[in-house]
């Protein structure tokens, strides 16, 4: 009996060990040399960045801004703080687009509520498509939606409809792309959202269809 | 002869902050410009005069805060001299991106016909809101000036608001000023009578700045109303150009009426000035800087993707770096096509964020893209490719 509890222990001790080894290896691999000059500051910005891989968060986001702040020749204390500031909002985007959100739905997320986009609004967009479906581009069309001065409000509730009624990334995207063409133009963001969400709303099946297409299990 | 002394005493006081402060803080990239002209000044109550100006600017550049200090010399032969140094810096709050404070000091020394001879010093600070096109300000300074031996005290609070049209830019500030010194307001005709040792003063001031490339034209209009110890009420209308014409020279023009300012000591006058900025340091004058115009656009790729373009349109001899996340925020220098600056990159589907930075200076987004603070005091440009 005694025997079979060890074999049980060790089996399951190198069942952990040959699970966790490529993780922690992949985490190392991600954490590339930062050129931050001052020792104190690199060292805190590893730590967060081991922290963030421990914690499944996209590591790549935090090593892109903190090489964004070397850039900028930002002060060391401002790099530190920018790298945990963006962990904090990962770490909140990964709840709020639970349960399983890509890296790329967490950093969509991240940016969506560093410009200010309320956290709720992160759960409304996650539960207007299908569970498997990328939020990340109606996310990121909503980011720069807001970041244009459009309501979030109302940005979120244009992109919400599109997403309900089956319209697809590529749809949203090009919504973004054509209220960018119309701002310039000299339309407000406001007016131009509306105008180009009209216009990609009559492209996509009516709600009934939409629903029945809807893949099963899928969220309305 | 002791006046013209202490004018150059002023003055060389003025010029040594000016180049020394720069050594106390390792910057880099910095500004320094020299400016000399002349003057067509008339004094209340004086013939008209013509002037010499002269005036040193250093603007170092740092990452945390503003820093700039200057001197100035006007004089005229037997009717006026002032020298005036000034060191004025601009902290952005930490915790919060639209907040920033503004103080500064300066001092001067002086022999004016129409008011005496002696010296000023004063400070203010201000406390300001800022966003992208629009922005307020509070704040207060306290001055004295020693005048023939009599020294009096000035007090100053300001609110003000402005706004920003494109090319346009326009500010309101309301003023409220106290002092004591009654020479400066005798000499000014804002009083003729002593019955108070302290006036007070009302200022409401419009200005209205258009740019056009490095250029602009500026008009400003006050009106002064007094409330204690005088009731007398004075206009006073200016405008001010500047006429880039090369790379590090610009012609500098202003005409219109200077209300007397007790805060720094300076007498009422009408002032023709012209003259010529010449920028000696490694940055180019700050107009032909701002005259920086970036634009983006993008080529979409039939099967998703698409190529993002940056046009910079701004002078051969700057040097320009674009980054973003596209480039892990790894510095591009941008090839020069055609007159113009350009960057190409080809980029998958997705959000990016994008930076251009002309010669060290800050970190600005494209014209034509959503902008987004960078956690870093300056902007980036949002960017979705379908």
């Amino acid at each position: 009996m005694n025997n079979r509890r060890v074999s049980v222990w060790l089996a399951a001790l190198v069942l952990t060990s040959a699970v966790a080894a490529p993780v922690a290896l992949q985490a190392q691999q991600e954490t590339p040399v930062i050129g931050i000059a001052d020792a104190r500051t690199r060292e805190a910005v590893s730590r967060e960045l081991d922290r963030a891989a421990s914690r499944g968060l996209p590591v790549r986001a935090l090593v892109a801004k903190a090489q964004e702040g070397v850039t900028k020749q930002a002060a060391g204390e401002r790099i530190r703080a920018a790298v945990t500031s963006l962990a904090r909002r990962l770490e909140q985007a990964r709840d709020l687009l639970a349960p399983s959100p890509s890296d790329a739905e967490m950093i969509a997320g991240a940016d969506a509520l560093a410009v200010g986009v309320p956290a709720p609004m992160l759960r409304q967009i996650r539960a207007a498509y299908p569970e498997g479906q990328s939020v990340a581009m109606p996310l990121d069309v909503l980011t720069e939606l807001v970041a244009r001065g459009v309501p979030a409000s109302n940005a979120l509730q244009q992109i919400t409809q599109l997403m309900r009624r089956g319209a697809t990334p590529t749809h949203i995207a090009g919504l973004g792309a054509s209220v960018q063409s119309d701002v310039a133009a000299g339309l407000t963001p406001d007016a131009a959202l509306e105008v180009r969400a009209r216009g990609v709303m009559s492209l996509l099946p009516s709600p009934a269809a939409a629903a029945a297409l809807a893949p099963r299990g899928g969220r309305p | 002869m002791i006046c013209r002394r202490a004018a150059a005493f002023g003055f060389a006081l003025g010029a040594a902050v000016a180049l020394a402060a720069p050594l106390a803080r390792a910057q880099r990239q910095p500004e320094l410009r020299v400016e000399g002209g002349v003057a067509s000044i008339t004094q209340r109550g004086f013939s008209q005069e013509e002037a010499a100006l002269l005036a040193i600017l250093w603007r170092p550049t740092s990452e945390t805060l503003g820093f700039v200090t200057s001197a100035n010399l006007t004089y005229a032969q037997d009717s006026l001299a002032a020298a005036q140094g000034v060191a004025a810096v601009d902290v952005p709050w930490k915790w919060n991106q639209h907040l920033r404070t503004e103080g500064g000091v300066a001092g001067a020394s002086f022999s004016l016909r129409s008011t005496g001879r002696g010296g000023n010093g004063n400070a203010f600070v201000r406390q300001h809101v800022v966003t992208s096109n629009y922005g307020a300000w509070f704040g207060a300074g306290a001055g004295g000036t020693n005048r023939d031996g009599v020294f009096a005290r000035s007090f100053t609070a300001d609110i003000g608001l402005w706004q920003r049209w494109g090319p346009l830019y326009v500010s309101g500030v309301a003023t409220r000023l106290q002092s004591a010194d009654w020479p400066l307001l005798l000499a000014s005709g804002i009083t003729r009578e002593l019955d108070d040792l302290v006036f007070s003063l009302r200022d409401a001031q419009l200005t209205a700045q258009l740019r056009y490339g490095p250029h602009d034209i500026a008009v400003t209009y006050t009106t002064r109303v007094g409330t204690a110890g005088t009731e007398a009420s004075f206009d006073a209308l200016t405008w001010t150009g500047t006429l880039q014409v090369a790379d590090r020279v610009a012609f500098v023009g202003a005409a219109g009426r200077q209300l007397a300012d007790p805060l720094r000591g300076l007498p009422q006058a009408d002032v023709i000035t012209g003259s010529v900025r010449v920028s000696l340091g490694p940055k180019l004058l700050p107009v032909l800087e701002r005259s920086m115009i970036a634009r983006a656009s993008i080529e979409p790729e039939p099967l998703g993707g698409g190529i993002l373009e940056v046009r910079v349109f701004a002078n051969e001899a700057l040097e320009i770096i674009i980054a973003g996340d596209f480039s892990d925020w790894r510095p591009i220098r941008m090839e020069r096509e055609a007159g113009v600056w350009v960057a190409r990159v080809r980029l998958t589907t997705g959000k990016y964020r994008v930076a251009v930075q002309v010669d060290g200076g800050d970190w600005r987004a494209p014209r034509n893209l959503a902008r987004v603070r960078d956690d870093f005091g300056g902007e980036a440009g949002l960017v979705v490719i379908p």
